[in-house]
């Protein structure tokens, strides 16, 4: 069972999906805008909060969000208005990064770090490629291990002659504007984030799909090494996003890591 | 009628196998398929195009802004209007424009634009644009922030010209402590705006406040020019006036042959090469660049836009160029600019792969028996 709420913090509106039972999970979604209880959530036995990024599904206040920085302070009073104390903080792609820039400036609050597929890290020799520089059908290819996994069928039919409605096109591309904001320059990354992750206190775990070919697995290498007690595990058969393609394995994963 | 010789200064020596080898003229085309020499000759050429439309009799030369691209050589267009306006005596210069949000600071342009009016003795038209998308990808600037850098821009920039130094400008985006520009424009207040535009609301609403002029971005069908200046119409009369034609601007590439199938066997080719080598790329929409709701309508009205013409019948029935005899160019020309109400018409005579020849025979032709009739029609 899960609901939805919307709370008002003073960027604007901010839509949190809630359910389960539990102490406090919060997941960060990736910049594809999973923002949907996805199956690994049934996995941890705990209540999760997806809350939407400025721009995504029906949160507001991209007006007023310019930078990371800015967006974690308005995570900061969400959890606040949410009556979260301490929780674990969970964070996939564009979320894990976001995950880690809240985990370095709150770390008392944040009682277990998970970052899955997490960019916001540079590592020489591991290129990100660059989102915006392909089309929707390439870039599924870098995204995807499986082909024919749901998402990754939708953006390979994407075709410029032939676009789909605006009503579908658009949350794509307000989804995409509030990355941009983020993450254009420094693309994807914090120069400031490594020599800061050593303030994360407690216990981390790294999720990688064994076949990420957009982040490449030495970021999440790199991770493991700078967080202070991590340890990175692989999910065959998953590309960028293990909680979307092998939600089972990866939520078992997080479980653990939860207990 | 005003008439303006509009350059482009494009790379007309792309292999002949380029469609199979890259897919963008933008960006990341690789600056190694760039011969300094042969360029060296180009430069010398295209400025020689602008200095004879002078000699014809046209009313002004425009030239433009982009970077790391094969279509247009001019990154900074300020130093070719910086040589025009020492090198010709009466025509306008229009600097169509600067890209606002990649100069920084800003007053940049302020700086610049005023030698050009102070060299040219008040010559100078301030186009102010928000810069391709492409461009976005090449200076690493963030899309997402283009209009607010642009708004602020524009404002400072204006100030910059208009107010006396030395003042603070304390803004989002730019803090700058003394604002001050030496030279000053020679024009007063400020020299005229020009303002391109692709059918955003928000800018007709800008450009129809301060009265300033706007352009329809070119290589659209001519029903996106015509409902877009109906917007722009109706802007104007929204801010309870009507609005001159000197206002409003179209830009189309133009070619002027002897017959219409002479015309058409001269310019055809170079359309071609302008469309399957320069244009691809030119369509880089970087997120955030434009609002949401414009972005899928611009995704939208893909079908509407020169690059994915297929054919010359398409080519024409668009009015994507004009090419004909005298009199069909014409008579094209005269209906289409009644229709749109536009009172500044910006030919493209150096399209793609054409050679100065050509194009300078198109231009004469242009000169002597197109231009006179248009003029003397009155639209």
């Amino acid at each position: 069972m899960t609901e939805q709420l919307t709370v008002e913090v003073s960027a604007g509106p901010v839509e949190v999906t809630r359910g389960g039972e539990g102490p406090p999970v919060v997941y960060m979604h990736s910049s594809l805008g999973d923002t949907w209880w996805g199956s690994w959530c049934d996995e941890l036995d705990r209540t999760v909060y997806i809350p939407a990024h400025p721009g995504f599904a029906g949160s507001g206040g991209y007006g007023s969000i310019d930078d990371m920085e800015d967006l974690v302070f308005h995570y900061d009073e969400l959890f606040d208005a949410l009556g979260l104390d301490t929780f674990a903080l969970v964070g996939q792609s564009l979320g894990g990064w976001i995950a880690a820039e809240y985990a370095v400036r709150w770390p008392r609050r944040v009682d277990r770090l998970v970052l899955v597929g997490a960019a916001g890290l540079r590592v020489e020799g591991a290129p990100v490629p660059d989102m915006w520089r392909q089309r929707p059908p390439e870039l599924a290819e870098l995204l995807f291990a499986d082909p024919n996994q749901p998402l990754a069928l939708m953006m390979r039919s994407f075709d410029r002659s032939d676009p789909p409605p605006e009503d579908v096109l658009l949350p794509f591309v307000q989804a995409q504007q509030t990355t941009a904001r983020l993450a254009w320059n420094p693309y994807l990354h914090d120069p400031k984030l490594p020599r800061r992750l050593g303030r994360v206190t407690c216990p981390s775990l790294v999720v990688w799909g064994a076949e990420d070919r957009f982040v490449p697995i030495a970021h999440g290498e790199e991770y493991a090494r700078l967080l202070p007690e991590a340890r990175l595990v692989r999910v065959e058969g998953a590309g960028h996003l293990p909680l979307m393609e092998r939600p089972a394995e990866a939520g078992r994963a997080i479980r653990e890591h939860l207990a | 009628m005003r008439f303006f010789a509009f350059h482009l200064m494009p790379y007309p020596y792309l292999p002949s196998d380029f469609e199979q080898r890259y897919d963008s003229a933008w960006v990341w085309l690789p600056n190694e398929l760039y011969d300094p020499q042969v360029g060296h000759a180009l430069y010398h050429e295209y400025l020689d195009d602008l200095l004879l439309a002078e000699e014809l009799g046209f009313d002004g030369v425009c030239v433009n802004e982009h970077h790391q691209n094969a279509y247009g050589l001019m990154p900074s267009p300020n130093l070719f209007a910086a040589i025009l306006a020492r090198q010709t005596q009466r025509v306008k210069i229009a600097v169509i424009g600067n890209a606002l949000p990649l100069y920084d600071p800003p007053t940049r342009v302020a700086e610049e634009m005023a030698i050009i009016d102070v060299l040219s003795n008040g010559r100078l038209i301030a186009g102010m644009v928000v810069g391709g998308g492409p461009e976005y990808f090449s200076f690493s600037v963030n899309p997402s922030f283009a209009r607010e850098r642009f708004n602020e821009a524009l404002e400072l920039v204006l100030r910059a010209w208009t107010e006396p130094g030395p003042f603070e400008h304390y803004g989002k985006h730019y803090k700058l402590r003394y604002v001050n520009p030496w030279p000053r424009p020679v024009q007063q207040p400020h020299p005229p705006v020009w303002i391109p535009g692709i059918g955003s609301l928000e800018t007709m609403e800008l450009v129809a406040r301060n009265r300033w002029a706007y352009m329809g971005i070119p290589y659209f069908h001519m029903r996106v020019f015509e409902r877009n200046f109906d917007l722009f119409r109706r802007a104007c009369h929204d801010q309870g006036y009507e609005p001159d034609p000197e206002q409003m601007g179209w830009l189309v590439p133009i070619f002027v042959g002897e017959t219409d199938a002479e015309a058409r066997a001269a310019f055809e080719e170079h359309v071609w090469y302008f469309v399957r080598k320069l244009l691809p790329g030119i369509d880089a929409s970087p997120p955030g660049y434009t609002s949401p709701r414009s972005a899928v309508k611009i995704i939208g009205a893909a079908s509407d836009f020169m690059l994915n013409c297929r054919s010359w019948e398409e080519i024409v029935e668009g009015s994507y160029v004009i090419c004909g005899s005298p009199d069909t160019v014409t008579e094209r020309l005269a209906e289409r600019a009644e229709r749109l109400g536009v009172g500044n018409l910006l030919g493209l005579f150096r399209l793609g792969s054409l050679g100065a020849e050509d194009a300078r025979r198109s231009m004469r032709l242009f000169a002597e028996e197109v231009m006179p009739r248009l003029r003397g029609s009155g639209a």
